[in-house]
């Protein structure tokens, strides 16, 4: 997992698979952004191989707080079959997901 | 495999060691390792009510261009063709029910079939999912859920 900050914008890259291991590093990292009050989250996931509904509820998480803070977030880069997983639990209706990094750039 | 174990690192290997023997397409092996660790996650989790080691076995088969999954398990009885979908029309904020119901509707969305039984003191969990002969699934995701089958 990357971090890089953006045009203000706080940049997440994780690599390989959210499985319950990975997810809780996330869940910790995601948590200390917003602790330390940022408002602007993307997740990069064109590295990520694998994602499950308790990675997706981090991304929920980081959308409800965010919410209430004005804040937004988004998900760039997910491959085809991940893209999927959005569509069929209906988050696809609720981040912006961008083709790749710069899209997201300008687009959010 | 058990309760104690790693549910992820146990699952994946298997899953990808089957589909490198029956050419089945990385979209295919990403629904099936999704499903069983959704489904073998929520089993660890929530079935037990001591603290003892518990076996959960776990079986994948290919038959006549259909994947079969069979789990068995001695955890509380738990029939997810019963659980309630998740509320994806509502805004999330606004959603009463736990946001825990999200994996079931992954599992009936992307299987084809699912059948539960409960048979001496064990949940038996039997899911089919079609291949095409590419390895791919033969059907997109539906948001109707899986059925049940004989």
């Amino acid at each position: 997992m990357t971090e890089s900050k953006e045009n203000g914008i706080t940049v997440l890259a994780v690599d390989g698979n959210l499985d319950a291991e990975g997810t809780q590093a996330l869940e910790e990292k995601v948590l200390a952004l917003l602790e330390a009050g940022e408002t602007s989250l993307l997740f990069d996931f064109s590295g990520l191989d694998y994602i499950n509904s308790s990675g997706l509820r981090i991304l929920v998480l980081a959308y409800q707080r965010l919410k209430k803070a004005s804040g937004r977030v988004a998900i760039c880069g997910v491959r085809d079959y991940i893209q999927e997983v959005f569509e069929v639990s209906g988050y696809d209706k609720i981040f912006p997901l961008f083709r790749d990094r710069a899209g997201a750039m300008s687009g959010m | 495999m058990t309760n104690r174990m790693n549910c992820f690192k146990r699952v994946q290997p298997e899953v990808e060691r089957f589909a490198a023997a029956h050419g089945l397409s990385p979209r295919c092996t990403f629904h099936l390792t999704l499903c069983l660790d959704e489904l073998i996650t929520n089993i660890i989790s929530y079935g037990y009510a001591d603290f003892d080691e518990h076996p959960i076995d776990v079986t994948i088969t290919l038959d006549k261009g259909c994947v079969f999954v069979r789990i068995e398990d001695d955890a509380a009885p738990f029939n997810l063709l019963e659980a309630p979908p998740p509320e994806l029309e509502v805004p999330l904020d606004e959603r009463t029910r736990p946001i825990g119901g999200m994996g079931i509707h992954l599992v009936k969305s992307m299987m084809d079939g699912i059948q539960y039984t409960r048979e001496n003191g064990k949940n038996i969990l039997l899911l089919r999912k079609c291949i095409c002969d590419d390895g791919a699934p033969a059907e997109p995701p539906s948001q109707q859920g899986g059925t049940t089958w004989q």
